[in-house]
């Protein structure tokens, strides 16, 4: 029994170390490059982060768009330090503008995405309650699971196969092509080559993806199946002054303690551009939000230098034009708002 | 700490050499508690202040109980034990509850009363360690066995940690004479200790919260009616998922304190074989359905008190016994259902000739029917566990639902009186329900009067060998390290 339950558990150890070599070896050799989870820890890790927020390193929330779109490394070349980037991908960013707004200890400089389709989404929408789930995972996070975490992050840098959301086994089985039930909604998927993460939750395209112009149709093909192309109006009535209501809220509490916020819109292209002019026309949904919030706006379309860029799949920047993109924004930030962000770590500026 | 952690892999490496190292027994085992400890206090550290209470209470009790004659005295001295163990658990767990419904009591009776909601965190593992520290006063008092003269030994076997969040429930007599002797797992122990936290995991990691937990989630969170096909579905995904969850936290714990040299008791075995309720009770959750039979059931009588009464003890048992699982009348529902089919259960048993006619009608149509491996001679026998099983899936809907108002809603499209409701689930989220479901069915059927460890090593050691690197590979590409057990809520 010894010698047999011995040469099991070297034969299983066997496997498991040639399967891990072999899958690993064949990510590699398909071109795949390292990506970090984007998951509840690395988001409860980086929200450690917002007490020091400042003009010069503000906390960005919002959705995918400030994920691509802000450029973190060339933010912090400009200002000398980086931002906070606590933006979920696919929520409304309302949520975690109320967390910050009721913890008493946040300060500090905001920058806020506003994505009309998920921005307007009412709450107990798919986009709300996931960024609430989030949320919720952060006051809980024990010390058990920040270890955890510490260790993983050793693991990540190094082996590519741990991107859960792209080869674990249920991301796997998710793209057996398996028809389902007519009426059942299936959530799309993405191909494996669009984009990889950072520790600082910088997400960007790879650049097979952005020679890929059959993975671009792709994903534009997911844009319009989750309704991104869609002309149909969107909240009005009570709901959309409710949700009005409630941004100004927190934005006053932020402010009411010396902390600071600014709306940027990312820039979109092509058929999702032209969806959302008709969806969310600017008067009714923009303007009316800067105007009953009282919070200075950046609109990509207002802004020549901004709104030079196409984007490969309608909805997110290219690295190359991230980097012009943060140049830019950062310096209309500073003129618009009048706060100093060039060089201003040493400044501190309330 | 959960076992499905890099954390924990960092601990149990650590502990495992220190309890290989050449220091002395009372070293290894203070080792050993202080590891409990921080196990317990990497989740909260503050809560670790009502472990210790517990535990020093407990153990001075338990002293003073055993050298007083004095029957008052010795009343006295349990009842410190049962209030402060019971109030704490009543606080932690039942404090908002009871809130809640003395709120609407005094609504529903017109007296104007608003509370503010408590804001109480749950320790985890408190429903655990209290039944564990309770069962040792009450058995000192009832001078079943001496107190502990080491509180040492008392200390670790309160907190020792593959135990102390989610059972085994252990008994001091489970525990507490492994510690007198030096202990340090034999080759064979520590191999199997292994292969067991490796099934443990798989159950945990690669079926519980890969496969199922999604689907069941996303169903029951729902708050609209949903197609009967994914109400089902989402049923025997919970079903699958409980199961899974919590037996494979029991076996990871048996099979980590196995690598230490510790025997922990069995906590399942195959449930969803079950011939009826009472089987099911002897299958599911053991060392809780033995704590209650020991300590609730029999001082209220058992079944030595009369027919009727008896009925009364099985309610009332079954009733206390889904509060403990938490503070929602929906458990207390759960457990009345139990309570309830059981004392069905005995009634048909009072009267057998009745319930073998129905058997034998639907044998014949089972015989040509099934795809579990069946002989004529054991129909009735899998017809009465598929019965079981379709009954436990209605009792685990009102476990699952966050309220009363959803696990009627999921009843109702469950057996077609709404029939409306969007389909919602994926093919492949069904199948793998599917898949679970029978794998698990036929699984337990053929393992009802055998063990794993049997099974194992009946195997050729190249096929053992072969199904263990898979579920390690599984557990690995899963990836879902950090989820938490069901149980810990509880």
């Amino acid at each position: 029994m010894k010698k047999t339950n011995l040469k099991a558990a070297c034969l299983g150890g066997a496997l498991v170390v040639l399967f891990l070599i072999g899958w690993e070896s064949y990510l590699r050799q398909s071109g795949f490059i390292c990506s970090y989870n984007d998951d509840e820890s690395l988001w409860a890790a980086t929200r450690r982060n917002i007490y020091q927020a400042t003009p010069a390193g503000p906390v960005i929330v919002g959705t995918s768009r400030a994920k691509f779109d802000i450029d973190l490394q060339t933010w912090e070349g400009i200002t000398g330090k980086a931002p906070v980037q606590l933006a979920i991908v696919g929520t409304t960013p309302r949520p975690v503008l109320q967390d910050l707004a009721s913890d008493p200890n946040f300060k500090g400089t905001l920058i806020l995405d506003v994505m009309e389709p998920l921005f307007f989404q009412p709450n107990g929408s798919f986009a709300e309650v996931s960024a609430t789930k989030r949320l919720a995972y952060y006051p809980k996070w024990s010390l058990s699971q920040q270890a955890s975490f510490v260790i993983n992050r050793q693991l990540e840098d190094h082996l590519l196969f741990l991107d859960e959301e792209k080869f674990s086994v249920n991301a796997l089985i998710k793209r057996l092509p398996i028809a389902s039930r007519p009426g059942v909604f299936v959530f799309p998927v993405f191909p494996l080559n669009l984009e990889y993460g950072l520790p600082n939750r910088q997400t960007s395209f790879t650049d097979s993806f952005l020679t890929d112009t059959a993975a671009q149709a792709e994903v534009k093909g997911v844009w319009a199946r989750m309704g991104l192309t869609s002309t149909k109006r969107g909240v009005g009535g009570d709901t959309l002054t409710n949700i009005i209501r409630s941004v100004a809220k927190s934005v006053d509490q932020i402010r009411a303690r010396g902390g600071q916020v600014v709306f940027v819109r990312f820039p979109s292209s092509g058929e999702v551009w032209n969806a959302e002019q008709q969806a969310y026309p600017r008067e009714l949904y923009w303007e009316r939000l800067l105007k009953e919030t009282g919070v200075t706006g950046i609109h990509f379309a207002d802004y020549p230098e901004l709104s030079r860029y196409k984007c490969p799949e309608w909805s997110h920047l290219s690295p190359a034009d991230a980097k012009s993109f943060t140049k830019d924004l950062t310096r209309i930030i500073e003129t618009k708002t009048k706060w100093s962000l060039q060089n201003a770590v040493s400044q501190n500026i309330p | 700490m959960v076992f499905n952690s890099y954390t924990f892999v960092l601990f149990f490496a650590v502990l495992l050499a220190l309890h290989n190292m050449p220091f002395s027994w009372k070293t290894k085992k203070i080792n050993l508690l202080g590891a409990s400890y921080l196990f317990y206090a990497l989740w909260n550290p503050p809560f670790i202040l009502l472990l210790w209470l517990s535990t020093i209470v407990d153990f001075y009790m338990a002293k003073l109980i055993s050298i007083t004659e004095d029957k008052t005295r010795r009343r006295m001295w349990l009842a410190v034990s049962l209030v402060l163990n019971l109030g704490m658990l009543s606080y932690f767990k039942y404090g908002g509850f009871l809130l809640e419904n003395f709120t609407m009591l005094m609504n529903s009776l017109g007296i104007a009363f608003e509370a503010a909601k408590p804001d109480i965190i749950l320790p985890v593992g408190i429903s655990f360690y209290t039944f564990v520290t309770l069962s040792y006063t009450i058995d000192v008092y009832k001078r079943k066995f001496a107190p502990e003269s080491s509180f040492l030994d008392f200390a670790l076997f309160v907190t020792y940690f593959p135990h102390l969040v989610a059972g085994p429930i252990v008994r001091p007599e489970d525990l507490i004479p492994q510690f007198k002797q030096p202990k340090k797992a034999t080759g064979q122990q520590f191999m199997w200790g292994i292969f067991l936290l490796t099934l443990g995991l798989f159950l945990k990691v690669v079926i519980a919260d890969g496969w199922l937990s999604e689907t069941s989630d996303l169903i029951f969170g729902l708050p609209f009616p949903v197609n009967p096909l994914d109400a089902w579905s989402a049923v025997l995904a919970f079903s699958g998922q409980i199961f899974c969850d919590f037996s494979g936290y029991s076996t990871c714990a048996i099979g980590v304190s196995l690598c230490l040299g510790f025997k922990l008791p069995e906590n399942f075995r195959y449930p969803y074989a079950a011939v009826g309720f009472s089987d099911f009770w002897r299958r599911w959750h053991i060392t809780l359905s033995t704590w209650l039979r020991d300590y609730l059931y029999i001082p209220l009588g058992g079944n030595r008190a009369g027919r009727f009464q008896t009925y009364i003890n099985l309610m009332i048992t079954m009733l206390l016994g889904g509060l403990w699982h938490g503070a929602s009348w929906n458990f207390v529902i759960w457990g009345g259902l139990h309570g309830l089919f059981l004392c069905i259960e005995r009634l048909i048993k009072r009267n057998p000739k009745k319930a073998g006619v129905a058997a034998t009608e639907a044998e014949e149509v089972v015989l040509q029917a099934t795809v579990i491996p069946v002989r004529r001679n054991n129909i009735s026998v899998l017809l009465r566990v598929l019965l079981t099983f379709f009954l436990l899936n209605v009792t685990w809907v009102f476990f699952r639902s966050p309220d009363f108002g959803t696990a009627i809603r999921m009843l109702l499209c469950m057996f077609g009186v709404i029939t409306q409701g969007p389909k919602m689930l994926t093919t492949p989220d069904m199948l793998k329900v599917a898949i679970v479901t029978v794998g698990l069915l036929v699984c337990h059927w053929n393992m009802r009067e055998r063990s794993v460890k049997g099974l194992f090593q009946s195997m050729p050691w190249w096929l053992f060998g072969t199904l263990w690197g898979i579920m390690l590979i599984l557990i690995v590409l899963t990836q879902k390290s950090t989820g938490s057990f069901i149980y810990f809520q509880f």
